[in-house]
């Protein structure tokens, strides 16, 4: 069964409701908005971040120290060795951008014209070469 | 059984049948991904977790501008948003009207990128990545569309290099000026007094995808943690609207983590001392004057941005040396100016025209 109101909508018995819900919600956007935008929320979570770090930091280092000890021990890489090795590899890649630059460069460069060929030399008379043949 | 009970009977089954099938949507929609970025592209480089795409060109070449676009999204959200789904997509509308698109994808930065800068990300990635783009086209001059964070860079190569070729630059919801921080959350919330943003890096190293996401929520606590889901329910028998917010949805919950050095600079040298309005800001040794840039300029700001207040972009155009720039102001917020349902009636239209009058060969302006 659906009965429809004058839109030709289906009737839906909840929308008397939800038009009250969607007053109280701007509303309560307004004043979270307004809170979150105060100096009193910004003090607030960053005393709870700084309490967060303060606390989390020395752990963290502990354990990065006690991972990369055992990670040696056992002969394997650590965070650190992964580290080095994707920055010089980015840095591989940059020398190979460069050079694929260059490389366009000379090949979009205009074909220079062909080196001239040396001028065909004029054979020495026969004369000269007998003269030249005795002194040897 | 009375007529009446029979009645009210089939009126409460018809409900729960009506409640079950949208239990069904709602559950689909919230535990999948929705297939976003699906115009079709190439890679054409990369260098790092960099990578440029060009969106396959559907106009003949003789139709095409020739002067290519890049687009340049924010360093911490996927640039996913500007092709968000087939048919509400601006790289599909950019490619259909005759654009030779480019997309440039920071991608996510892994630990060993914490010490990535604007430095490096504006005058290394950058200008390599245009290079490509400008062999690739084969032209000298092109277009540069930057987003958010990818209008600070995008503003910064123009600025420091403007004799680069870039003829066409947009702004979009640009954070460039912090000089009120009244009207700026963010700049409340990163004041040295209350967030400590070295004591932030030496725990994370990179600032975390969560945190960030926390923070741009959080700006609007009831609208993105229960508005955005009771719109859902309240539109679960729409396909179109759910379509639409399962790609959204998608898009904001896949964020990735941003370089710990280029966080630190975007709290320190331009929230707290916003030193590319003052001037003071220098990378790689070079400082980063705006009244350098020439290109022709158009900022699109988004009148209820709670993100990039207007404040913060409008300044720019008195700054500049382009003698061709316009302001455009639009009804929309951060995001939804360019991937909400009336972007495709408003800004990308907007957008075409500039660019269109400006795209030709190069002496072909016709403003």
């Amino acid at each position: 069964m659906s009965e429809s109101n004058n839109d030709g909508k289906p009737f839906d018995p909840f929308e008397a409701w939800r038009g009250m819900r969607n007053v109280g919600m701007d509303a309560w956007a307004k004043t979270m908005t307004e809170a979150v935008n105060s100096d009193e929320y910004a003090k607030a979570s960053g005393a709870m971040m700084d309490a967060y770090l303060t606390a989390s930091i020395p752990l963290r280092e502990v354990l990065e120290k006690a991972m990369a000890q055992a990670l040696q021990q056992m002969n394997m890489p650590t965070r650190a060795d992964f580290i080095s090795l994707a920055e010089r590899l980015t840095q591989v890649e940059m020398s190979l951008d460069d050079m694929d630059a260059k490389l366009e460069a000379i090949a979009k460069r205009p074909a220079e014209p062909a080196a001239a060929k040396p001028a065909p030399t004029k054979a020495a008379p026969a004369k000269a070469r007998r003269k030249e043949a005795k002194k040897q | 059984m009375t007529p009446v009970s029979a009645g009210i009977e089939d009126l409460a089954a018809a409900q729960f049948a009506r409640a079950e099938q949208m239990l069904r949507r709602a559950s689909k929609v919230l535990t999948t991904k929705a297939q976003i970025a699906q115009t079709p592209k190439q890679q054409i480089w990369a260098l790092n977790k960099t990578k440029l795409y060009r969106y396959i060109p559907v106009v003949p070449a003789e139709q095409r501008h020739p002067v290519p676009l890049l687009l340049v999204f924010a360093l911490m959200n996927r640039p996913s948003i500007l092709d968000l789904r087939p048919g509400h997509s601006f790289v599909e509308f950019m490619v259909s009207r005759g654009y030779d698109v480019y997309l440039l994808d920071w991608g996510a930065p892994g630990t060993e990128d914490r010490n990535l800068k604007f430095d490096d990300y504006g005058l290394d990635y950058l200008p390599r990545a245009i290079r490509k783009m400008k062999s690739v086209s084969g032209s000298s001059e092109f277009s540069m569309l930057g987003w958010c964070i990818g209008a600070i860079l995008a503003t910064l190569y123009a600025a420091v290099r403007p004799d680069d070729g870039l003829r066409n630059l947009l702004l979009l919801t640009a954070p460039l000026d912090f000089s009120k921080k009244e009207n700026i959350t963010f700049a409340r919330w990163t004041d040295e007094r209350y967030f400590d943003v070295d004591k932030t890096l030496a725990m994370f190293g990179n600032m975390p995808a969560e945190m960030i996401e926390y923070g741009a929520k959080a700006l609007k606590p009831v609208e993105n943690y229960v508005g955005n889901y009771v719109r859902l329910w309240d539109n679960l028998e729409n396909p179109k609207i759910v379509e639409s917010w399962h790609a959204m949805n998608t898009w904001v919950t896949d964020n990735i983590p941003m370089s710990g050095a280029a966080f630190r600079q975007l709290i320190v040298d331009l929230y707290r001392n916003n030193r590319l309005m003052n001037g003071t800001w220098v990378v790689r040794g070079e400082r980063v004057d705006v009244s350098r840039i020439k290109a022709n300029l158009m900022t699109v700001i988004a009148a209820n941005d709670h993100i990039t207040p207007s404040c913060q972009s409008e300044t720019l155009q008195d700054k500049v040396s382009s003698e061709d720039k316009e302001l455009f102001r639009i009804r929309g917020g951060h995001i939804g100016i360019m991937a909400g349902s009336d972007a495709a009636r408003s800004t990308w239209p907007h957008i075409d025209a500039w660019l269109d009058k400006r795209s030709g060969k190069a002496g072909a302006v016709t403003v």
